[in-house]
């Protein structure tokens, strides 16, 4: 790889997307083909309307099948998208997937620019590709031993639910829960729309089968407290949450008492970990809908569990011994935030995203309202109803043949809660105006009981566990995944997954949906008690390194890097090895070295300098 | 490999964990910038040392812009490193009479739109103003020659 060994390629394949007019409404790419295949080293050029398409791919598998090309460009979309879906077929060709460099014409080409500087530029970058691969080495992955072992982390539902699936696949199972019960949110539900199943039997069922399972060791009130390693072999510090703060540890805690013992901190070996960490529901402000102002203004959370303890006057719901004859149900109470209009919390953000849970859950309690307590009026007051999934349209009618009353407003004019004054709304505690979009605009006034907030959900209180594992944290500030479509349950951190809320509001169905996904990523990744990683780490020419430990002491990994004696032609010398498996890979090491004897595999410095050549080169003309 | 080129090429460095696909964001926004950048993406530009630089700009490079990740660098220490190095850089453009405003560090997040085209469109102006790399550049080394003058953080709040 390094000088001394360097051989370059003269059979590069290039290969040229029209993504389908994305990319060819713009870039003239049989210009750039036909251009491109003037470049020295450049064996083939040719162009596919979908070079992911199986046709496009067939193009190159065919090139390497015949001795074509041995080094291949694609000149595509981002290699996020796609470098692995050409790696991939380089690979069924028989050929080392690692000699395969990316060009992306479309996201840094073709939609920031047009005509003839589009064509050009795209020239420039597939040039600088096919300088890149023409110097590019097969290389073999990365072997490491992986631990059949993964942690979760977070015991609700979707916790849980990864956990006995990982547990039924054969693995070894902890599964961490920072406060002393298991169940997360669906514990402190009752009924869940749309089947009315009891949250307790689904979260009992689950809990059941993990405390029993052998394979899972569960740990309540237990946190993380370190968190280090890498894919397959993880090293997790963890610790009993305590009521006091840690220093008072050994000590009188005031009004407290004293804590016992130094707390056990323990470390787990775990080889993946999945992140069932969940949400915080929103707590409205003070005086948001007359909440926290207002008796008789609760959230829906409030409410339910208010109504698992539901009793009868008459055909009349009580709660807590008052009876309810009209309640209002009101939306988006802390979801679908716009600027402008919505307050800000404290640091100065809102919720601009759909709950997506919150309307099936409302008519769900509507309905129960209505069919158990038909003397209990219901008033439904949104913004848009968003009943999705499977059994929750149904919900929606079911509300409105059981005679709720639905009412429509704007987020402009959201229905104002007010006490109620005896005068035209009757004797009820609140009174509750709406401009209702449903009859043309008409101001409604009722006299209710009752208003329940219909509260979205927000991003858990994971800042501690974002700092200490460097997640990905999306602008909705829920943990983000690598690709909502191509890798929705991965994280940008190798071997950590994303399971249920942590990610984004969803139902239960979904947040199992989604724990199922995390649970079979991470036991395909481990299935094999080895991972296979990029081998982009820093490599040394033996011909070119005179020992002077430079690179170590520029090296930003531990142990990365060591110095060995080794027998030259010259005799006895020292020279600096590389620990592949500790190697970070970032080149640290590559700008200090004096002989250039240490370089990168698969990014190295002299790529670099070729592409950088082939920028500032003249490509010959073929128009 | 001499280069006759009126529009002055850009070079940008871009680390493939946080400024390549902020590069990305800009493309599916399709937001506009000069097409004389070219964006190649490196794993940490601590990688290269002094000398890449200069040669870059004594190929005909007018105008290198290290995008980074600042202080959201996933490799602890390697952006202390390349802060460093970046002015020893400095130090050399200054004794070879570039102007080291030719060459700026920056950091550029997964959804820095607004910072990564501000960054090109400013280099643009630089690299228009300026012309092709020469040595003993007039200018050079006087408005920005403090060191780290060409440094910046555009991070911003997702």
């Amino acid at each position: 790889m390094s000088g001394s060994r360097q051989r370059k390629s003269d059979r590069v394949g290039v290969y040229i997307c029209h993504c389908g007019g994305n990319i060819s409404d713009h870039v003239d790419v049989e210009k750039v083909r036909a251009d491109v295949e003037r470049i020295p080293g450049v064996a083939v050029a040719r162009t596919n309307m979908f070079m992911c398409s199986d046709p496009g791919q067939e193009l190159i598998i065919e090139d390497l099948r015949q001795g074509i090309v041995d080094r291949v460009v694609v000149a595509s979309c981002a290699p996020s998208l796609h470098e692995a879906t050409f790696r991939s077929a380089i690979a069924r060709a028989g050929a080392n997937p690692y000699i395969y460099e990316h060009a992306n014409i479309r996201e840094h080409v073709s939609w920031v620019l047009h005509g003839d500087k589009a064509t050009a530029k795209a020239e420039k970058l597939v040039a600088a590709a096919v300088g890149k691969a023409r110097l590019l080495e097969p290389l073999d992955p990365i072997h490491v031993e992986a631990r059949r072992h993964v942690t979760v982390i977070g015991a609700g539902i979707a916790g849980m639910t990864a956990a006995r699936l990982l547990a039924d696949r054969g693995l070894e199972v902890v599964l961490i829960e920072k406060s002393p019960y298991l169940g997360g949110h669906a514990a402190r539900l009752d009924r869940v729309a749309p089947t009315g199943e009891r949250a307790a039997d689904l979260v009992s069922e689950l809990a059941e089968a993990v405390l029993e399972h052998a394979a899972v060791t569960v740990m309540t009130s237990t946190r993380l407290a370190g968190f280090d390693g890498y894919v397959g072999n993880y090293d997790l510090r963890v610790r009993p949450v305590l009521a006091g703060p840690a220093e008072d540890r050994n000590g009188y805690v005031p009004f407290h008492g004293v804590v016992g013992g130094n707390p056990p901190e323990l470390t787990i070996k775990t080889g993946a970990v999945i992140l069932a960490t969940g949400f915080r529901s929103y707590r409205p402000r003070r005086g948001e809908y007359g909440y926290g102002d207002l008796a008789g203004v609760v959230t829906l959370p409030e409410f339910i569990r208010l109504f698992s303890a539901a009793e009868r006057s008459g055909d009349c719901l009580v709660l807590d011994g008052r009876t309810i004859r009209s309640v209002a149900m009101i939306h988006c109470v802390g979801s679908r935030q716009i600027p402008g209009i919505h307050e800000e919390d404290g640091d100065g953000r809102l919720n601009e995203y759909c709950s997506r849970t919150c309307c099936s859950a409302v008519l769900h309690a509507a309905c129960r309202i209505r069919e158990l307590f038909a003397g209990t009026r219901v008033h439904d007051l949104y913004r848009d109803i968003r009943t999705y999934g499977r059994g929750q349209e149904e919900l929606y009618e079911r509300a409105s043949k059981s005679g709720v009353l639905f009412h429509r407003f704007t987020a402009e004019a959201p229905p104002l809660v007010e006490p109620g004054d005896g005068g035209e709304t009757g004797d009820f505690p609140l009174r509750l105006t709406v401009r209702d979009g449903l009859t043309f605009g008409e101001e409604v006034r009722m006299g209710v009981d009752l208003v329940v907030l219909a509260t979205g959900m927000e991003a858990g209180d994971i800042d501690e566990l974002v700092a200490m594992m460097k997640l990905p944290v999306g602008t909705d500030r829920f943990l983000q995944e690598v690709h909502p479509k191509l890798a929705p349950v991965e994280t940008s951190v190798a071997g950590v997954f994303l399971a249920g809320t942590a990610q984004a509001p969803m139902t239960i169905g979904e947040a199992c949906n989604g724990a199922a996904a995390a649970a079979v990523k991470a036991a395909s990744l481990l299935g094999r008690g080895y991972v296979e990683l990029d081998p982009f780490v820093a490599d040394v020419d033996p011909a070119l390194c005179r020992g002077t430990g430079d690179c170590l002491q520029a090296c930003l990994a531990d142990g990365a890097l060591e110095m060995v004696e080794v027998e030259t032609e010259e005799g006895a010398a020292r020279q600096a090895r590389v620990i592949a498996a500790r190697c970070l890979g970032c080149g640290a090491c590559v700008a200090v070295c004096p002989t250039g004897a240490i370089d990168l595999k698969g990014w190295s410095l002299k790529q670099y300098e070729a592409m950088v050549d082939m920028i500032v080169a003249d490509i010959p003309d073929n128009a | 490999m001499a280069c006759r080129d009126v529009e002055g090429k850009i070079l940008i460095l871009a680390t493939e964990s946080c400024a390549y696909p902020g590069a990305d964001s800009v493309g599916q926004a399709h937001s506009g910038y000069p097409a004389n950048t070219y964006i190649l993406r490196v794993r940490a530009p601590v990688m290269f040392p002094e000398h890449f630089y200069l040669d870059c700009f004594a190929k005909g490079i007018s105008g290198i812009i290290v995008m980074s990740c600042g202080e959201e660098c996933p490799w602890e220490g390697a952006y202390k490193a390349l802060a460093d190095r970046i002015d020893r850089v400095y130090r050399m453009m200054r004794e070879q009479g570039l102007d080291i405003r030719r060459l700026r560090l920056t950091a550029i997040c997964t959804v820095c739109n607004r910072a990564f085209l501000k960054e090109v469109n400013q280099m643009n102006e630089i690299v228009q103003e300026l012309g092709p790399p020469r040595a003993q550049e007039a200018g050079a080394g006087d408005a920005c020659a403090e060191d780290g003058a060409g440094q910046g953080n555009n991070q911003e709040s997702p």
